[in-house]
């Protein structure tokens, strides 16, 4: 019992320093040349442009179901529905946008690069990698991951864009506001550092999902079954991880307002 | 040249290798065979630093590799290539990106034109032409085998290292491979090491044998000095070869 307990938590520390040894070498290896250009843009396409339609789409029926309950709900509660437009844009802006692009890209970006990293690591091509005189982290993981970062705040400035417009659209249609009264509405609630804030979350999030892509991928067992396994892990432990730092981040971010 | 010297390597509390000793010589064609699971694979990638031994010294011309960091292996890794089970060529790469790739990064001072040159000829001694630009999966995986070789041979190295480079392929592709071996061997002038099970390719080739069990050297010598072992391993072996060439 204690000789399993003992070899349990050798596992765990073996993994905690695999960890640490993979984040230290991506900052090192991310503020150092060569800077990979042309793959950067390849991945950036990959993250933001390929992602848009989906990501887009999922934030659209977020935001409108966002501002139906919320009037549904008020005129429950207070038997009004004014301060709905001001604080949808205010979730929107804060949560919903980030949060939900955020977890889109995971399963969308993150379970592909686990599932190729993976691939990769079985095939023996990331031990070539290093026969060739590459560093795997600094070729797989520093184009993902600036791509990644900057990919996810282009995507959440645009779906936070599109949610407001969707939300105003819905509250015309089903509220009976105007859109100016929408906006007017919104600029009582909503500021400039929403946005601001809702950008730096969405480039800490963009962070997390390479990261703990390739560090599952590099980490893949041989086989099918390998691969899924270290899909399923990153997919699992980046969103676990965005919404932990979605909340501390909120909550530092509360001392600012 | 190349000296194992009671080496060591466990994973976790499962130990592969115990205490290996052995020497290759210069333009030698050495051949490990063993069992599925022995080490041999693991033996090739210590050499290489891909796996560090958990006790022993690596020896290379004059100087002890195990000890290396990532930075310090790649003059290591530059003289030593290595042609893995698979071909591990990268799929969102051409064939020609595939075999430049090495050269990019080892010779960065090279022109377009040279690099060219050298593909091609890396592409000539594996015997592929009109190729170059096909992605791996539009080749077979014969063909793939040999890519892989072309890439390794095209950065020049010193040693090659093969680990099963005959698995998985049919019997005429397996002769081709093993006739590859012996060409580079005396037209090169390479120290080769081949991790294998195929008894049948190391009495064809091979200048020396080592056979591994349970992670131990159990025979060691030139193919006549193996012909007349009694060790049961090496009897399975040479009986397996027997009927292949029967066959």
């Amino acid at each position: 019992m204690v000789e399993a307990l003992g070899r349990k938590l050798i596992l765990v520390g073996q993994e905690v320093h695999d960890f640490a040894s993979l984040l230290v070498s991506a900052f090192w290896s991310s503020l150092t040349p060569p800077f990979r250009l042309r793959e950067t843009l390849q991945q950036l396409s990959f993250v933001a442009w390929e992602s848009a339609p989906v990501v887009l789409l999922s934030v659209s029926f977020a935001a409108a179901v966002t501002i139906m309950e919320a009037s549904f709900h008020m005129k429950i509660v207070v038997q009004n529905d004014s301060l709905v437009p001001g604080f949808a844009a205010l979730l929107i802006l804060r949560e919903l946008g980030v949060v939900v692009t955020a977890l889109l890209v995971t399963s969308r970006v993150g379970a592909g690069y686990a599932a190729e990293v993976g691939s990769m690591q079985i095939t023996e091509q990331v031990e070539a990698l290093k026969m060739l005189g590459i560093h795997p982290i600094r070729y797989l993981l520093v184009p993902r991951l600036y791509a990644s970062i900057l990919g996810l705040m282009i995507l959440t400035v645009v779906a936070n864009m599109v949610c407001i417009y969707v939300a105003m659209l819905v509250s015309q249609w089903s509220l009976g506001y105007s859109s100016g009264s929408f906006l007017m509405a919104m600029r009582a609630f909503v500021g400039l550092q929403d946005l601001l804030f809702s950008v730096i979350k969405a480039g800490v999030f963009g962070a997390v999902i390479p990261i703990y892509s390739i560090f599952f991928g590099l980490r893949c067992r041989a086989g099918a079954e390998g691969v899924g396994l270290a899909t399923t892990s990153a997919v699992v432990a980046t969103s676990v991880t965005i919404i932990i730092l979605d909340f501390i981040l909120s909550y530092i971010f509360s001392f600012f307002y | 040249m190349i000296r194992f010297d009671k080496v060591k390597k466990s994973f976790g509390p499962k130990e592969v290798l115990k205490g290996i000793s052995f020497s290759v010589k210069k333009g030698e064609i050495l051949f490990i065979l063993g069992t599925s699971g022995t080490g041999k694979s693991v033996l090739l990638k210590n050499l290489v630093g891909l796996l560090r031994p958990t006790s022993g010294e690596i020896w290379i011309d004059g100087q002890e590799v195990s000890h290396l960091t990532e930075e310090e292996y790649l003059p290591v890794r530059r003289r030593c290539g290595m042609v893995f089970q698979h071909p591990a060529l990268f799929d969102s790469l051409s064939v020609y990106e595939n075999v430049a790739f090495g050269l990019r990064r080892h010779f960065s001072d090279l022109k377009e034109s040279q690099i060219r040159e050298k593909v091609m000829e890396s592409l000539n001694l594996v015997h592929l032409n009109g190729i170059e630009s096909k992605r791996p999966q539009e080749i077979s995986y014969g063909m793939q085998k040999r890519v892989s070789l072309a890439r390794t041979l095209a950065v020049g190295p010193e040693v090659l290292l093969f680990d099963e480079p005959t698995t998985g392929l049919d019997p005429i592709t397996t002769n081709a491979i093993n006739q590859l071996i012996q060409e580079l061997s005396h037209k090169l002038q390479t120290t080769s090491i081949v991790v294998s099970h195929d008894m049948h390719c190391a009495l064809d080739i091979a200048d020396r044998v080592i056979v591994l069990d349970q992670g131990h050297i159990v025979e060691e010598g030139d193919v006549e000095h193996l012909k007349q072992s009694s060790h049961p391993l090496v009897r399975d072996f040479l009986q397996e070869a027997l009927s292949a060439e029967r066959a």
